[in-house]
């Protein structure tokens, strides 16, 4: 009984160090399979006010649309199809859904369509699945997973209407979704639009500037610091949360880890809504041209967490939080065009690639 | 040759996985009252978590160190931060605590992460 009040929650962390340089590097591959993502902050050491690209690079993150009431097998609306899903790339994801407990639905930008079920829903859709990958007694969660490119998934292919009649009259499934597309924007999302309920959403930015800020002293290698506190050290700067503490505090012991340093002044901006990876990848220039022409600073941080109730993690991996729901990645840059990458799941989730 | 060096020094790439880890977990928790209008501090708070863990595993229980990361004493929500060996305790006497001060009450809600900023996030 002891060992098992004692068990800890499987979390895995992935750390990744290279260069810009190197033309090998995963970054962009990382960063583009992260397909849901909630919320972006950076963190900018020894600097006093937002640098006017960074600023610009946060409010031009694109507007997301919130359809409610969407029936699920409207996704497979032939001019849908066509004009979004075949024509660059759509994001999709159910909204106010509980991964664990909810059918949740998430249509992803390479066409693939998944959705988790719980079992009386998987039986009356009718549809085959994939084997659920961390029930391994009773399986609770069912997850089908389709690929628009496929033969049998084109319009009128026999996969196609096998799921079109088990939506529109076994299971007929409506949720809140919120759908962005990659360029198209309104145009290619029209034919969802037209007929439903929607409002369109601004991702909001806030910007925190902080003064004499204890900072762990950070290198480019993975030697200088424990991975897992410079992440705490990074959650809780984002959190608000004090890192002053001594440790007889009776409320929190929490500190900056050591070795460490001051920062006179740092600067907290962050952007959260439903945002895309190809905004992401275009901030994370910018942030290299920003640190190299900065005098002081000889790193920043960008820390971007996904939706905790996405049914998908890394490159379309199957996920739920039960234990626990980590998805996020952090990424730390240096003067030297080097990079750390943190990539954590939580319980429920398979290694990132 | 430093050239030489600069080109090896950029072609560097470490992977590395750590399984296991974490050694805090996160929790996200918002206390529910019967009586509303009741507010609490967070040395108060703090201490009915105490008295919970205590009534579920006796001292060693009330032994147990976590830190109370951030509360909101509008909201009663609170953020936690435990070592991971000691989350299944904590979760489990959050879960029972069902009284204070003789009203009924709840934390709802629990959620588990291993970063502050993940935990602040999950609704409960």
């Amino acid at each position: 009984m002891c060992a098992d009040l004692e068990r800890i929650p499987r979390t895995l962390l992935v750390s990744e160090r290279s260069s810009f340089q190197n033309q090998k590097n995963q970054l962009s591959a990382h960063v583009g399979q992260h397909h849901f993502n909630y919320k972006v902050s950076v963190l900018l050491p020894e600097c006093g006010s937002a640098p006017p690209l960074l600023d610009a690079a946060l409010n031009g993150f694109s507007s997301f649309y919130l359809i409610r009431n969407l029936p699920v097998y409207m996704l497979l609306d032939q001019d849908f199809l066509q004009t979004a899903v075949h024509q660059g790339s759509v994001y999709g994801l159910s909204f106010g859904c509980r991964v664990d407990e909810d059918p949740c639905v998430a249509l992803m930008p390479n066409g693939r369509l998944v959705l988790s079920l719980d079992k009386d829903s998987f039986e009356l859709l009718g549809f085959e699945r994939k084997k659920y990958r961390f029930t391994k007694r009773a399986t609770s969660r069912y997850v089908v997973s389709v690929n628009f490119s496929d033969s049998s998934m084109t319009p009128g292919g026999r996969g196609y209407q096998r799921l079109l009649t088990g939506l529109k009259t076994h299971l007929p499934l409506v949720v809140d979704f919120l759908v962005s597309h990659h360029p198209g924007g309104t145009t290619a999302l029209q034919p969802l639009l037209s007929r439903y309920d929607w409002s369109e959403h601004r991702p909001s930015v806030s910007t925190r500037c902080l003064a004499n800020l204890p900072c762990p002293l950070l290198t480019s290698d993975l030697q200088s610091c424990d991975p897992h506190s410079v992440l705490d050290w990074l959650g809780a700067v984002d959190a608000d949360v004090s890192c002053e503490n001594s440790s007889s505090s009776f409320l929190s012991t929490m500190v900056c880890p050591e070795p460490k340093t001051t920062a006179s002044s740092a600067l907290n901006m962050s952007v959260s809504g439903f945002l895309n990876p190809h905004e992401i990848h275009h901030l994370i220039q910018e942030l290299r041209s920003y640190l190299d022409q900065s005098q002081l600073a000889s790193w920043v941080a960008l820390t971007v967490h996904g939706f905790t109730d996405s049914p998908v993690s890394w490159a379309g991996d199957e996920r739920s939080v039960l234990w626990s729901g980590n998805t996020f990645y952090s990424l730390l840059l240096f003067k030297d065009d080097t990079y750390q990458l943190h990539l954590a799941t939580g319980a429920h989730h398979t290694c990132p690639p | 040759m430093r050239r030489d060096a600069d080109k090896e020094e950029a072609a560097v790439y470490q992977r590395v996985v750590r399984k296991n880890g974490a050694p805090y977990h996160y929790l996200k928790t918002h206390l529910v009252l019967e009586d509303e209008s009741v507010r609490l501090s967070a040395v108060e708070l703090k201490l009915f978590i105490i008295s919970g863990l205590k009534n579920l595993y006796g001292e060693v229980g009330a032994a147990l160190t976590f830190d109370l990361l951030k509360y909101n004493e509008d909201t009663l929500s609170a953020l936690l931060r435990v070592h991971s060996r000691g989350l299944v305790k904590l979760w489990s006497s959050l879960t029972l605590l069902g009284s204070f001060q003789g009203q009924a009450c709840c934390l709802q809600g629990p959620a588990g992460v291993s970063v502050p900023a993940g935990a602040v996030r999950k609704q409960s």
